[in-house]
C-alpha cells in the first residue's frame, strides 16, 4: 500500500521527429505548450483581497481585455468554489513563465491558486502556408488517429519514437526519482523528416494561387509543382474558402480530388491518337460551325461560330472539343478497347501510389460499366466521363516533360537522426516509355504552340518560354437548367518550363471561379503557372562566359607608360596636367606624397590649373582644375 | 549512503531544472524560428520593399564568368 504511493511507472514520451524542407528550414516541430488556470478558492482572504486588482491588470495587459471583466469572473469563480478557472490557452514557454510571475499566481499552487497543464503541440514554423501537405497527426482519446499530409503519413513509421518509461520513487518537492539508474525502457526519439518542399517556390506558388482564388473569388484551388527528372514536389498549395471569403489550407486537393479534367486531357487522348498511328499532326478534322451531333447529343467548341476544317495539331492547340471527340470517336468506335488499353498502359486508371493518405482514384469507364456508352468515348475525349485528381495529370505531363519515363511524384527526400541516413528516397519510375520518340516530339510542339498562339497565348512571354494546355471544364452540371442559370466550372492548367529541356512541371487547377470575373483556364489558372515559370526563370542566373582578351593595343600602353612616367617623377612638386583626361589628372594627384584638395570644374580634358607646373605643394593647399 | 541519495535526490532537481530549460530554449528557438521564415519569405520582402519603389526584376542576374586564357 505504502509502496504504491511511493513508487510509479513513469512513462516517457519520445521526442517526436522534425519536418524540414529541401534546404533544411523547419517545417514541422514539437514544442511545449501551456494552459494556465486559478483555483479561484485556495487563496487566503487576505492575499485575495491584496492581489486580485494587480493581477487582473496584469490580465488585461496580457489579453488586452479589460480588467474588470477578469475580477468579475475571478470573483464569481470563488464565490462558487470554482478550483479551476481558465485564463489562457496554448500559451509558449515564455508567456507562461510571464504568467507565473503575475501577483496572486506569483504565490504557487496551494497559495496563489496557480494551475497549469503542460501539452507538447506541433507547431508550423511556415504559419498557413503548405499546412495541409506537411500535416499533423492527432490521436483522439478514443485511439483514433486524424493523418494528414507529410506529417500524418510518416508519423508512425519515422516521426513517432518509442515511448519509454522508468519506475520512480517518491522524494521531496513533488519530485520524483528513478529507482535505477538506467531506464526500464528507454525513448526512443522520432526521425526527422526531410521533405522536396523548396520554400521558395512554395511562398510563390501559394501567394499567386491565394492571389487569383481572392481575385476570381473562386471556391477553391490548388497548385503543384513538381521537378521533371527526380519527380521530387518542390511546392504544394491547396486552399479553399470559408463561410467569411478567406483562403485557408482546407482538404489536401491536388491530391485527393478526382474530378473531370476537362480540356488538359485532350493532350492523353491526342497522344493515344498519334501513339496508334490512327491519325497525323496534318490530318485534317471537320470541327463544323462549333455544334456536331453525336449518338444524339450535341458536343459544342467555345468558339463561336466554330472552326471549320483544321489540322488535328490545330484542333488540340485551340482545344476544339468537337476536334478531339472526332478523332476519337472516327477511330476507335469499333474498338474502344484499343485506345483503354493505351490509357491503362500509361497507368492512367491507377493511383500513383504516393506517400500521402488519402489519394483520390481515377476513374476510367470501360464498357459493362454503369457510365459507359455510345457517348463515353467522345466525352472522354476532350476529359469528361472520367476522372483523375491533379497530382495524376501533373504526372503525365511530367513524363511528356522527361522524355516519356512516368515517374512518381515524391514528397520526401530522406528520414535522417540528426545528419545519419536512416532512409533515402530515390526516384520511382512507372512507366518507362509512353510513346515513341516521334509521338513525344509532335505532343511537345503542340503544347509549346498552345502558349505562343493557341488557347494560352495571352501567357506568352518573350523573355523565358513556358509550354502546356489550358482547361475549362463545366462542373456540378447534373441540374442542367440550374446550371445554365448559374455556371460553375473547373479552370485549368497543366505544364511544364522551359519549353526545351524542360526543369519543372506544373498544374494549377480552380474550382468554380465566379463567371462574371471570367472562368477560362488560361485567364483563372494560367497567371499562377506563369507567375511560378517567371519566378523561377529571374531567379537563375543567366551565365556568360568570356575569354579574357589579348589587351596589346599600343594607344593603351602609350598613355600608360606616359602616367606611369609622371607619376614616378612628380611626387611633391606640381605637374603639367593640361591636356590629360580629368579622371587621370584627379587619380593623378589623389596619389601623390601630399595630400591636397582637388576641385574639378568640368570633366573633359584639363585646360587649366590653378597651380603652375613645378610648384611644390603644401598639404591641404587647394587646387582648381578646369576641364573641358 | 545517506550522503549519496541525497546527492542522487540533489541531482534530480538539478535535472528537472536544466530540463525546463531545455524547455524555455526550445520554446524560443521555435518562436525565433518562426519569425524569421516569415521575415525571409520573399513574399514578405515584396511588401516592404514596395514602399521604397522598389520591385522583383522580370529578368534574371547575369553573371559573367572570365576564363582566364590558357
Amino acid at each position: 500500500m505504502a509502496q504504491k504511493r511511493t513508487i510509479k511507472r513513469f512513462e516517457i514520451p519520445a521526442n517526436r521527429g522534425n519536418v524540414y524542407s529541401a534546404d533544411g528550414s523547419l517545417l514541422a516541430t514539437s514544442i511545449p505548450k501551456y494552459d494556465v488556470a486559478i483555483d479561484a478558492v485556495t487563496s487566503s482572504d487576505k492575499n485575495f483581497k491584496k492581489y486580485i486588482k494587480p493581477l487582473c491588470d496584469s490580465l488585461a495587459a496580457f489579453t488586452g481585455k479589460s480588467s474588470g471583466s477578469f475580477e468579475q469572473k475571478i470573483n464569481k469563480a470563488r464565490q462558487t468554489k470554482d478550483q479551476y478557472l481558465l485564463l489562457a490557452r496554448n500559451l509558449s514557454y515564455t508567456d507562461y513563465m510571464r504568467f507565473r510571475n503575475f501577483p496572486l499566481l506569483k504565490l504557487g499552487a496551494i497559495r496563489g491558486g496557480f494551475v497549469y497543464d503542460q501539452k507538447t503541440k506541433r507547431e508550423h514554423p511556415m504559419g498557413g502556408i503548405a499546412e495541409r501537405s506537411i500535416g499533423y497527426e492527432r490521436i483522439d482519446e478514443n485511439g483514433y488517429a486524424t493523418r494528414v499530409g507529410i506529417d500524418g503519413a510518416f508519423g508512425k513509421d519515422y516521426l513517432r519514437g518509442e515511448t519509454g518509461s522508468r519506475l520512480k520513487q517518491k522524494i521531496g518537492k513533488g519530485e520524483w526519482k528513478p529507482i535505477r539508474d538506467v531506464n526500464e525502457v528507454e525513448p526512443k526519439d522520432g526521425y526527422d523528416i526531410y521533405t522536396t518542399i523548396d520554400v521558395n517556390i512554395q511562398d510563390i506558388a501559394h501567394h499567386s494561387l491565394l492571389g487569383q482564388l481572392e481575385k476570381y473569388e473562386a471556391d477553391h484551388g490548388c497548385v503543384v509543382v513538381m521537378d521533371v527528372k527526380s519527380g521530387e514536389i518542390k511546392a504544394i498549395s491547396n486552399l479553399g474558402r470559408n463561410k467569411i471569403g478567406k483562403y485557408y489550407e482546407r482538404l489536401n486537393y491536388a491530391v485527393g480530388e478526382s474530378h473531370e479534367p476537362g480540356s488538359t486531357f485532350k493532350v492523353m487522348a491526342m497522344m493515344a491518337a498519334l501513339e496508334d498511328k490512327v491519325i497525323d499532326t496534318s490530318t485534317i478534322v471537320d470541327t463544323k460551325n462549333g455544334r456536331k451531333y453525336f449518338y444524339g447529343r450535341t458536343i459544342s467548341d467555345s468558339h463561336h461560330g466554330g472552326y471549320g476544317k483544321i489540322s488535328a495539331a490545330k484542333a488540340l492547340e485551340v482545344s476544339s472539343n468537337i476536334g478531339l471527340a472526332t478523332i476519337i470517336d472516327e477511330n476507335y468506335s469499333s474498338n474502344p478497347e484499343k485506345f483503354l488499353k493505351q490509357l491503362r498502359d500509361w497507368h492512367l486508371d491507377q493511383t500513383l501510389g504516393v506517400s500521402i493518405i488519402g489519394e483520390g482514384k481515377p476513374v476510367i469507364p470501360k464498357p459493362g460499366d454503369k457510365i459507359w456508352s455510345k457517348n463515353a468515348l467522345p466525352s472522354m475525349a476532350y476529359g469528361y466521363n472520367m476522372q483523375l485528381t491533379p497530382l495524376q495529370t501533373l504526372a503525365f505531363y511530367n513524363a511528356i516533360a522527361n522524355n516519356g519515363q512516368l515517374i512518381k511524384p515524391r514528397f520526401l527526400k530522406a528520414v535522417k537522426e540528426f545528419d545519419r541516413d536512416i532512409e533515402v528516397f530515390e526516384k520511382e519510375v512507372l512507366v518507362n516509355k509512353l510513346c515513341k520518340d516521334e509521338t513525344l516530339s509532335q505532343i511537345k510542339d503542340i503544347l509549346k504552340n498552345v502558349v505562343s498562339r493557341g488557347t494560352g497565348k495571352k501567357l506568352y512571354s518573350e523573355t523565358f518560354s513556358m509550354a502546356g494546355k489550358t482547361g475549362t471544364a463545366r462542373t456540378d452540371y447534373a441540374d442542367i437548367e440550374a446550371w445554365k442559370e448559374d455556371p460553375k466550372y473547373v479552370s485549368s492548367f497543366a505544364g511544364y518550363f522551359p519549353a526545351e529541356n524542360p526543369k519543372y512541371s506544373c498544374i494549377v487547377v480552380i474550382h468554380k471561379p465566379s463567371t462574371k470575373v471570367g472562368f477560362y483556364g488560361a485567364d483563372v489558372s494560367g497567371p499562377v503557372f506563369k507567375r511560378i515559370a517567371q519566378k523561377i526563370y529571374t531567379d537563375t542566373p543567366l551565365i556568360d562566359q568570356i575569354q579574357t582578351g589579348d589587351y596589346n593595343n599600343e594607344l593603351i600602353a602609350n598613355d600608360f607608360e606616359k602616367f606611369n612616367s609622371i607619376s614616378n617623377k612628380y611626387k611633391t612638386i606640381m605637374p603639367n596636367l593640361i591636356g590629360m583626361p580629368a579622371m587621370d589628372a584627379v587619380a593623378f594627384l589623389e596619389n601623390m606624397e601630399v595630400d591636397v584638395n582637388i576641385k574639378l570644374n568640368g570633366n573633359g580634358v584639363i585646360t587649366s590649373q590653378s597651380v603652375s607646373k613645378n610648384i611644390k605643394l603644401k598639404p591641404n593647399q587647394t587646387v582648381v582644375l578646369e576641364a573641358s | 549512503m545517506i550522503a549519496s541519495a541525497h546527492s542522487a535526490d540533489e541531482k534530480v532537481y538539478e535535472i528537472s531544472e536544466l530540463s525546463n530549460e531545455v524547455k524555455e530554449l526550445r520554446s524560443a528557438f521555435v518562436d525565433g524560428r518562426s519569425k524569421l521564415m516569415r521575415l525571409k519569405m520573399e513574399s514578405t520582402i515584396v511588401k516592404k520593399v514596395e514602399e521604397k519603389g522598389l520591385e522583383i526584376s522580370t529578368t534574371p542576374p547575369k553573371k559573367i564568368k572570365v576564363k582566364a586564357r590558357d
